[in-house]
Order: C-alpha cells, then structure tokens, then sequence
C-alpha cells in the first residue's frame, strides 16, 4: 500500500462531502410525493461517502500494518525510468489540452496538423519520415472522412483560419 | 401469413433490395464502429437518401443500417478499446482484454458470431410473438423501469474485478455524475456550478470515450516506445486456430439462449434498448459463470452473453415499433420518421394496411443479419488499415476519431473539454484501481433510476410500497436483490480484497 493511494483515497471522500454540502443546499421544490431535486443525490452521495470511508479505513489499516512490519518497497522501474515515463504522460495530456483548446480558434485542420508531430513526439517518435508524412496523412483522412463524406460540421476557426478550413469543408 | 413471407422473400430478394442490404449494412457498420456517430445517427444521415425510394427499398436499407450499426460498434471496442456505442461497454472489457491477450481474431469471430446469432434470434422473435412481447411491454411503468435499472446496476459486481467495495463506488459516481445539470421532473439546475457546459447534463458517450479510450492511450503514454504494435493481438482472421470450435457455442448454449431473451425482452421495452440489454445479459453471464473471476480479463462467456442481447434488442425494438407504433430506441424513433415520410403511422393498423412493409421488413432484417458475416469481416478488414500505421501515428489517430467522436454529439466544444476531463479522472481511477466500466454502467442508468423512482413515488403519493406490489417490479427487485447477495455470499473476502 503506498502513501499516494491513500490520498486519492482521502481525495474521493473529500469529493463525495462536497458534493453532498453542494446537493443539501438544493431547493426541494415539493409537489406532493414528489422529493424533490435534492432526494436522490443526497441519498447516492451519503452511500459513496460510507463506502469510501471504509475503503480508506481498510485501506490505513493495510498501509500502518506494512509500515509496522518494515517491508520495503522494492519499485519495479528505476527512478530515472519513473520520470521519463511521468514526462511522456504529462506532455500527452498536455498536447490533449491544447489541441482542443486551439481548435476552436485556428480550426480542425491546423490544430490537427499541428496536433499529431506534438503528440507522436510526446510519445517518443523519432523518425523523421513518420514525423513529416503522419500529420498530412492523418489529417487528410480525417477531413475526407468526417469532413466531406459524412459532411460533419468540424470546427473551422475565426476569421482567416476560417476561410483556410472552408477550402477543405 | 405465409403467402405474405412468400411475397416479401420475392420482394427483398430483388437485385435492388439485396444491394440496399449491403449498402445499408455497411454504412450502419461504419457508423456505428466510429464513436460518436451513433446508429441512430447512421440511419439519420441515410434518411434524405430514402426520399426517392420506394418504400419497401427505403425500409430495407434503414433496418439493415440499424443492424449494421448494433454489430459495428463492437469492431473498435475489440480491437481499439473505443466503444463505438453504448452497448459496447461489456464488450471492450472482455473482447479488448482477449484482443490484448493476444486473441483479437478469436474474440472477433466469437463477436460475430453471436452477434448475427442474437440478431437472427430476435427476428424469429419478432415474426412469431410480435402480440405477446408488445402486451407484456405495456405493462411497464415507472416502478418497473426504476426496478429494471435496480436490476441492471446490480451486475456491477461483474463489471468490478478484483475490487468490489471500489467498482460499487464506481458506480455510485456514476449515477451521480448523471445527476449533473436539469432537474428532469423540476427543472432546477444541479451541480453546474453556474456554468453552461453541465446544464444539460453529461452525454455518456463523451464521458464513455474519455474514461475507456483516452485514459487508455494516456495508460498506453507512459510505456515505452514501440515503433509499430497496431490492433492488440491480432493475427489475421484466416488462423485457424483462432476460428472458435462449435463445442464452445454448445457448451454456451444457454447462455446465448438466455442473452438472446434478455435482449429481445429489452430490447421492446421503450427507453431500455441495446445498452441496458447487454449490460444485464452480461451480468447474469458473470453470475453463472463457472470461471467469475475470468470476468474482466477477457472471459468469452461475457463477450457472448454482451453480444447477443445487444443485437437481439434490435428485434425487440422493432416489434414494439411495428406493433404499437412506440419506439423503443433512439433509432427506432428515426424509423418512425421513415415511415411519415412514406405516409404510413406505424401502430396496430399497420399491420393489416400495409402487410407487404410489415413482412417486407420481417424478411429484409432476417437478410441483412445473415448478410452481415459476411460484411462485418469487411468492416474489420477496413479498420484495421489501422492497424498497419506506427504505433505512435496509431494513438494519434484514436485519439483525433475519439476528439470528432465526442465533438460529433452536438457539434460543440464543451463536449469535448468533458471528454479530456473524463480521461484524467478515467486515468486515475484506473491508476489506483477504481474500475471505469461500473461508472460507465451508473452513468447510463442514473437518470431512469432516478426519474422513475421518482415517478413512481408521485404516482403512489410518496410511499414507496408501489415497488414491490406490482407482481413485475417486485420479481424485478427480488432478482436484484439476489445479483447483489449471491456474489458476497460467494466470495465473503470481496470486501477484504479492497486495496486490489
């Protein structure tokens, strides 16, 4: 049991009360029999609360029992290992996050394109001819698809980026 | 009777009838195998196309693209993990995991096969009890609806792995994040925070594909690199040893009988449809087991039991359609579209109006499931080009089908901030060993547990007695009772083996 488990533990119970202090503070509006907005939230949050506090609970008493007995925790990847893997994953999410949101403004097209070489790289591409075709490629086959042949309307930008995603769909 | 089957077979076996099977199969396969083009969107989409056909042309293409459409949206939960409907959730967690074991092309087959089985049976279905399935459907009110989803959300200990106590609190966020935005019965805003993006609530398709997909490619992220890995586990559907054995299908027998049940009986009931269907079947497979702990982790019977009742809803659906003229589904509603474009009303008339439509599209449903094996094995040829692009171009392009999947629910960018929020927190609920699949499960059914339990309560001044005394919730409520008591009373150390 490690450290980190028990705080996204914690971190659940926390979200359940605050949600449950958000629900009791929803205005009944009572017809009669009816329980209002406030009834089932209240009654689904309460039970998430008690199971994730046995949870936790199991869980401390798992976590103090271990530390008791002094097992080490041998970790299965060295620690250099460790960060390269956490950077691999906090620049995916991070190249995610700007895609969708600069998509809106420059339009499907340029953020896709510029989206696949920052993500690919993310992910540890190095070769340059995956790295030079990928985006045009991928891309492509997305607006022809999506674009023109189930003509779905996809996010074409303001003003120039606009009339740029308008000469593809 | 027979005399209308004998006109209908020579009506759909025209030329231009078969090749509106064919079209119509495939696109519903497209459709329904890419996230966020739904089915029912599928059939939307070839609606303006039917305007200038006749109308038994018209109705052959639009079933065989619903039927399609069911079956394709397994395509991409074996082979990719994105559940290209709803009703795929089981299916991406036994058929991706055996996809991930190395088994793709067996998991494939098995799909296949019991999705035309499921999709066949409930035609029969429908052809021989389209009367008593319709009654027994209109007998569902608000108490059975609230015990039915009671009943579906009682097969989380299936969909829970290893850790029950987290897969239940899975599910309970679940049904809480479908409390998000307007109050149904009230119209009061919940849990919006002020903001516009939850006023109408959480799509679980957006939320679906952030929690299963995304949070896959950002579990995938963090492995190292590999320079081609494509579709987990797939050999070619040519391998022999691959092509499951008949004594599997024998020795599942009932199960596939059973699922088929669940599906066609579902399947009719209006609102329920093809995901609440595979949902149950798949938890009663879990309860039967021999092998329980199987599920999860790539257990055949589960992936059969999903995928014969999400097809074999297809029937069900379309005999309360043709029968009452209600729709059972979202894409049963678009059919009744179809027929006012043609100038019919589906209903009990119907049937004795216009026989040829009604025994037209009997025998071109019948068809186009059998066509499917044939075209399902197309549909996966053409995803997995896929398959042959490096792994990293790979993700990216999951990624760009999952990001115009969740932009393609309502055009609108807020769908698509939810799903990036949904794979974060489906990424660490993975993380520290919350199971997504039973959240999946609280998210669809939330809503209809809470309106009709809170239907039911008004309609019975606020006593909750009206619940168990109608004869089908309370067999409904008892049956859930028994899936939650059985699997503790089975495995006691469950809740001991919460840390997972």
């Amino acid at each position: 049991m490690k450290k980190d488990e028990l705080i996204a533990n914690a971190g659940v119970v926390a979200f359940f009360v605050f949600m449950l202090v958000q629900a009791s503070e929803l205005k009944f509006v009572r017809r009669f029999g009816d329980m209002g907005s406030g009834f089932w939230p209240i009654i689904i949050l309460s039970t998430a609360i008690f199971l994730s506090l046995l949870v936790l609970i199991i869980n401390t008493r798992k976590y103090l029992q271990e530390k008791k007995a002094g097992a080490p925790q041998e970790p299965a990847i060295s620690s250099g290992e460790a960060r390269e893997r956490r950077m691999k994953l906090v620049l995916s999410v991070i190249c995610l996050l700007v895609y969708i949101l600069i998509m809106p403004y420059i339009g499907f097209v340029l953020a896709t394109l510029l989206y696949v070489p920052a993500f690919i790289l993310a992910l540890g591409e190095r070769r340059k001819w995956v790295l030079a075709v990928s985006p045009f490629l991928v891309t492509a086959m997305a607006v022809a698809v999506f674009g023109r042949f189930i003509a779905m309307p996809l996010p074409r930008g303001v003003e120039a980026f606009a009339a740029f995603s308008r000469i593809f769909y | 009777m027979l005399e209308h089957y004998l006109t209908a077979f020579a009506t759909i076996l025209l030329p231009q009838n078969l090749l509106a099977i064919c079209l119509g199969g495939l696109w519903g396969i497209l459709a329904g195998a890419l996230p966020g083009i739904s089915t029912s969107m599928g059939v939307v989409l070839l609606l303006p196309f039917t305007y200038a056909m006749s109308p038994i042309g018209a109705f052959t293409i639009l079933v065989s693209a619903y039927c399609g459409g069911i079956t394709g949206g397994s395509i991409t939960s074996i082979l990719f993990g994105i559940p290209g409907e709803p009703s795929s959730v089981p299916t991406v967690i036994e058929g991706h995991a055996m996809a991930k074991q190395g088994h793709a092309a067996y998991a494939l087959w098995v799909f296949l096969f019991c999705s035309i089985g499921g999709g066949i049976f409930s035609v029969l279905v429908m052809m021989a009890a389209t009367p008593v399935i319709s009654n027994f459907a209109l007998r569902f009110g608000p108490p059975e609806y609230f015990a039915l989803t009671v009943l579906g959300l009682s097969v989380v200990s299936g969909l829970s792995g290893s850790s029950l106590l987290k897969g239940v609190i899975a599910c309970f966020f679940g049904i809480f994040l479908a409390t998000m935005g307007t109050d149904g019965i009230t119209g009061l805003e919940r849990f919006t925070f002020g903001t516009t993006i939850l006023l109408g609530g959480i799509n679980f398709v957006t939320a679906m594909v952030g929690m299963l997909a995304v949070s896959e490619i950002f579990i995938e992220a963090q492995e190292p690199f590999q320079e081609y890995k494509g579709a987990a586990g797939y050999t070619g559907m040519k391998t022999k040893s691959e092509f499951p054995k008949f004594s599997l299908y024998r020795q599942n027998w009932f199960n596939l009988l059973r699922s088929s049940c669940i599906g066609t009986v579902v399947g009719a009931l209006p609102g329920a449809g093809a995901t609440i269907a595979s949902f149950l079947a798949y938890g009663e497979a879990a309860r039967s087991s021999k092998h329980p702990e199987k599920f999860g982790n790539g257990a055949v019977d589960g992936l059969m039991a999903s995928e014969s009742a999400n097809n074999a809803s297809t029937g069900g659906s379309m005999t309360i359609l043709l029968s009452l003229g209600i729709p059972g589904s979202n894409t049963t509603a678009m059919l009744v579209a179809a027929f006012m474009i043609h100038g019919m009303q589906p209903g009990p008339l119907l049937l004795t109006a216009r026989p040829d439509i009604i025994y037209g599209i009997f025998v071109a449903m019948l068809l186009a499931n059998i066509f499917l094996l044939g075209l399902t094995i197309g549909g996966i040829r053409l995803f997995l080009q896929l398959n042959k692009l490096p792994y990293s171009v790979f993700s990216a392009a999951i990624m760009i089908l999952c990001t115009i999947g969740a932009f393609g629910i309502s055009n609108n960018m807020d769908e698509l901030y939810l799903m990036f929020a949904f794979g974060v927190i489906g990424y660490f609920m993975r993380k520290y060993g919350y199971p997504v699949a039973p959240a999946v499960l609280g998210l669809v059914l939330g809503d209809l547990a809470e309106l009709s339990l809170r239907r039911s309560l008004l309609l019975n001044f606020g006593s909750p007695a009206i619940l168990v005394t109608r004869p089908i919730s309370a067999i409904l409520l008892a049956g859930a009772l028994v899936s939650i008591v059985y699997p503790l009373l089975k495995k006691p150390k469950a809740l001991q083996q919460e840390a997972g």
